[in-house]
């Protein structure tokens, strides 16, 4: 149940025997499994392994048909997906999700936790407030842009930018929700190698400011060579799970998914 | 309102100052319709342009509040029964108060109705919303055309009192008290709308717009932020009614036609979806050029009196195949918002 591996009570995330059909096909099939508070914790597993289904579930998009998550002591299952981001776990999205006619900035001031602007009341009744509020906000937003390298495009819409810098823009966004666990859906994919390598600087960086990652990623490289840990999921269910080296070397993954 | 706008419109004074004033009052006329229509406009621009909420039920919202507002202001309408037959089945109300509160009556009513519409159907798809406020009006309507004792039934309403009552009549004057009444509301309502738009809460409506799950997994309880959308563009529709009820002083079921939703659309899709302005400007344009081909009909040849209603429908059905090809955003279209 409840596996010991590797910190037992000291994860920040806890994945206990979830279940989730989509019609006749099991996409998740009782996994289990535990992210370490400050970690990079990879995933990885073929196409159809049930990563992306596993991270919505974790998130709150879908919601399971059995099994619980536990996130900092908190029981999530069945929370709602803004009330699991308030919490502090956010999500990235593998097709990247930006706000299309909001301009990069709006898309991160957007993202903050407690804008009292947010309230039709605060509105009307303080409006000092929020002023304050935008203004912290923006200033914040303006430090993630430079982190991120998007300073230069803060105020084109959304939908102008390229590909690549799409997916720099999602991880902005997210960490303007101040996140403590993260869910990373292939935050390299499409991102030219330079930049991929200074985006997982970045997340290295973050990390050791005390945030936690816990990324879905097909590039080897980057798994092999960022990750503390790697959990490798096939068909719905959790196979494997170690230090980098351990996995690259355990017959099972190799048959199922790294290849000979 | 086409037969009403042709009273106005047709309206002969006998000496020749007369003539000029009634020049005047028609002028005042279309703007006080056609800010009624802003008004409509401004509240679908809010659900629509701003959070995506494609409401097709304008025209239900908009009679709520005009048959609020009517109910709430006239003085006691009894029904007229000879030899034991109701002849007019008179209406609910006797209640003789002030605009003011008509107004603030016709906005509580249709922004509640918004709200408990939006309740079940704003969890639904786009479609299924359109379809399920599209059937709200039609009921609505239907209730008012039936249930005489409160609406008048077909009879409508009649008897709504002036804002000002001039003794004698004085259609000028009358036309510039409810031009100016229209015309300070809008401007209130435009103020209050950009004021909230332009807000942060405005920003999370068009989030909601751009990608609604995007913007609940980065926080936002979408739902909430739509009810409020919904319920205000809803309460703006009820606003309009108490003005309808100021410009044209009688109420009947068919003035609320799905045909006034579409007028809706079309103000909104021309002016520029997501821009204020921009509704209020297609406003001014789309009426106007209905007035127009009032106004026009007594000038061109008899061959072409018959047609010009249609030919207006052609118009703009051309104007807006044109504008959807070359500007889609609209004649005035939406800002983009530099954060400094």
């Amino acid at each position: 149940m409840s596996a010991a591996y590797p910190l037992g009570p000291n994860a920040i995330l806890e994945v206990r025997e979830i279940e989730k059909s989509f019609g006749g096909i099991r996409a998740v099939d009782r996994c289990s499994l535990v992210v370490a508070p400050r970690s990079v914790t990879g995933l990885i597993g073929p196409n159809g392994a049930g990563k992306s289904t596993l991270f919505n579930i974790i998130s709150g998009l879908y919601r399971p048909d059995g099994g619980e998550i536990w996130f900092g002591g908190v029981r999530i299952d069945g929370l709602p997906p803004y009330g699991i981001v308030r919490l502090g776990l956010a999500k990235t999205w593998q097709i990247p999700h930006e706000l299309k006619k909001l301009t990069v900035l709006e898309n991160l001031v957007l993202a903050a936790k407690d804008h009292r602007g947010e309230s039709l009341v605060n509105l009307f009744f303080n409006p000092s407030g929020i002023r304050k509020d935008e203004r912290r906000l923006r200033e914040q937003a303006r430090s993630i842009l430079a982190l991120t390298q998007l300073s230069n495009l803060a105020h084109e819409e959304a939908s102008s930018l390229s590909g690549g810098q799409k997916k720099l823009l999602e991880l902005a966004r997210v960490l303007m929700t101040e996140p403590a666990l993260v869910l990373l859906d292939e935050p390299v994919a499409g991102v030219n190698p330079t930049l991929a390598a200074s985006l997982m600087d970045l997340i290295e960086q973050l990390r050791q400011g005390g945030t936690t990652f816990f990324l879905i990623e097909h590039d080897m490289n980057v798994v092999m060579k960022r990750c503390d840990t790697v959990i490798v999921m096939h068909q719905g269910r959790k196979i494997a799970e170690g230090p980098p080296d351990a996995v690259r070397k355990d017959p099972v993954v190799i048959d199922s998914y790294l290849g000979g | 309102m086409r037969p009403l706008a042709r009273r106005a419109a047709t309206k002969k004074g006998g000496d020749p100052a007369a003539v000029d004033t009634g020049i005047l009052v028609n002028v005042a006329f279309y703007a006080s319709v056609s800010i009624i229509f802003a008004v409509l406009a401004l509240g679908f621009n809010l659900q629509w342009g701003y959070t995506g909420l494609f409401n097709a039920g304008i025209a239900g919202f908009f009679l709520l509040g005009a048959y609020t507002a009517a109910i709430v202001t006239t003085p006691l309408d009894p029904p007229t029964i000879v030899g034991g037959v109701v002849i007019v089945p008179g209406h609910l109300g006797g209640f003789s108060l002030p605009f003011a509160f008509g107004a603030i009556m016709a906005m509580v009513v249709s922004g509640l109705a918004a709200v408990l519409i939006a309740i079940p159907t704003l969890r639904l798809r786009a479609d299924y919303l359109a379809i399920a406020t599209l059937a709200f009006s039609e009921i609505i309507r239907r209730i008012t055309t039936n249930l005489d004792t409160v609406t008048g039934g077909t009879n409508g309403i009649t008897k709504i009192p002036r804002l000002i009552t001039f003794d004698p009549p004085n259609p000028f004057a009358n036309a510039m008290v409810v031009l100016g009444a229209g015309a300070a509301l809008v401007l209130a309502a435009f103020l209050v709308l950009s004021f909230i738009e332009e807000s942060p809460w405005g920003r999370v409506l068009r989030a909601v717009r751009e990608d609604e799950v995007a913007t609940m997994a980065l926080g936002k309880n979408t739902l909430l932020f739509k009810i409020e959308a919904f319920g205000i563009g809803g309460a703006l529709m009820g606003l309009a009614g108490a003005l309808f009820t100021l410009t044209i002083p009688y109420l009947e079921p068919s003035n609320f036609a799905p045909a006034l939703t579409f007028s809706i659309w079309v103000i909104v899709i021309v002016g520029g979806a997501g821009n204020n302005r921009g509704a209020i400007l297609g406003a001014f344009l789309i009426y106007g050029m209905e007035w127009a081909s009032v106004i026009l009909k007594d000038y061109v040849p008899t061959a072409f009196k018959n047609t010009i209603f249609y030919t207006r429908l052609m118009i703009i059905g051309v104007l807006l195949i044109v504008l959807i090809i070359y500007r889609p955003q609209g004649l005035l279209p939406e800002k983009r918002r530099v954060l400094k």
